[in-house]
């Protein structure tokens, strides 16, 4: 059944995208709507995943520009990601927490298709052949944006590190 | 401002895609540039923080939804279908019709003179049917005058009968 194969991936996908929850089971929702709406436009030749992740990803785009709403309703980063988390032990550092964090914020300050990117690249781990054409768009387009993702969050974990020290 | 152009190596260097020449490239410079080999730091450190970011179950409630969207679906697409449904194509191009003519109306420059072609022609009707009503009675008047007289004429040659008798 779709929903058993898919509901995880793509409720993680809007929930990394939107950072808020409530909205992710929402959006999750949506998508299932959409999904089984445009399931007879489905092309057979094409990869399946890949066409459900451009229906996915198209959506919350779409949404994120008509509400804006995540930008100041992301989740706490320990609501529901630090329980989720099995592999957290001891020797985790703080200074790796406090990273995850700053990126978990800082993925609200990339526009919409960087921050998609970036979602997809490396904390989905797809490959850039697959972010293509997921994202349709060309191969050189998708690092480009996947690299000025990780900048901004760099320059984000930058600016905290110089904020902390000064303090 | 020098180091911004080598800044989008930094990101193909962490990912090993850089040949030979430009790789030794980068190395020569990270060497020599401590404000890249601090970017280059974040970065790993950017990458390792979003690999490890987990993934999280979704809920009970959020599986029920979405278990019940296929019959949501069917519904919505009953309903559609039944819209579409052939056997009531006559109705829907009837009230098609019927709205298209409110709609003139409504919305027509002339409606006052639309208002008094229809006053004037219930008023025609009213007195149409005054006229027949009138001629009506007439005709039952004289229906009436023939049964007088046919009964008279009855009376008058029953009553010689009986006397022969």
């Amino acid at each position: 059944m779709l929903v058993n194969s898919y509901s995880k991936k793509i409720f993680n996908l809007a929930y990394q995208f939107s950072g808020n929850y409530e909205a992710a089971e929402d959006l999750t929702q949506e998508i299932f709507l959409k999904l089984y709406g445009s399931l007879q436009k489905f092309d057979f030749s094409r990869n399946f995943t890949a066409w459900l992740l451009t229906l996915s990803k198209n959506y919350l785009i779409d949404q994120y520009r008509k509400t804006k709403r995540e930008k100041s309703s992301r989740d706490e980063f320990d609501e529901h990601l630090v329980a989720a988390d099995r592999r957290d032990g001891p020797e985790e550092s703080a200074v790796q927490r406090e990273n995850q964090k700053l990126v978990w914020y800082g993925l609200s300050q990339l526009s919409p298709d960087i921050r998609m990117a970036v979602i997809l690249r490396d904390i989905q781990g797809k490959s850039y052949h697959e972010i293509a054409e997921i994202m349709s768009l060309p191969l050189g387009t998708v690092k480009s944006r996947v690299n000025r993702g990780r900048l901004q969050l760099a320059r984000i974990l930058q600016t905290e590190s110089e904020v902390g020290h000064g303090m | 401002m020098e180091c911004e152009r080598w800044e989008g190596r930094l990101a193909a260097y962490l990912e090993d895609e850089l040949g030979g020449a430009e790789r030794t490239a980068v190395e020569d410079h990270l060497q020599a540039c401590p404000a890249c080999r601090e970017l280059l730091d974040l970065l790993r450190s950017v990458q390792v923080s979003l690999r490890s970011i987990p993934e999280v179950e979704p809920s009970p409630a959020l599986q029920r939804r979405l278990a019940a969207v296929p019959d949501r679906k069917k519904r919505l697409r009953f309903g559609f279908d039944l819209f579409l449904n052939p056997s009531l194509q006559p109705v829907l191009a009837a009230a098609t019709v019927v709205l298209t003519l409110i709609s003139f109306y409504a919305f027509s420059p002339r409606r006052s003179s639309i208002n008094k072609s229809f006053e004037r022609q219930i008023h025609l009707g009213y007195h149409k049917i005054a006229k027949l009503y009138t001629q009506a009675e007439s005709l039952a008047s004289s229906l009436a005058g023939y049964k007088d007289s046919l009964m008279v004429s009855l009376q008058t040659t029953y009553p010689l009968q009986r006397d022969e008798e």
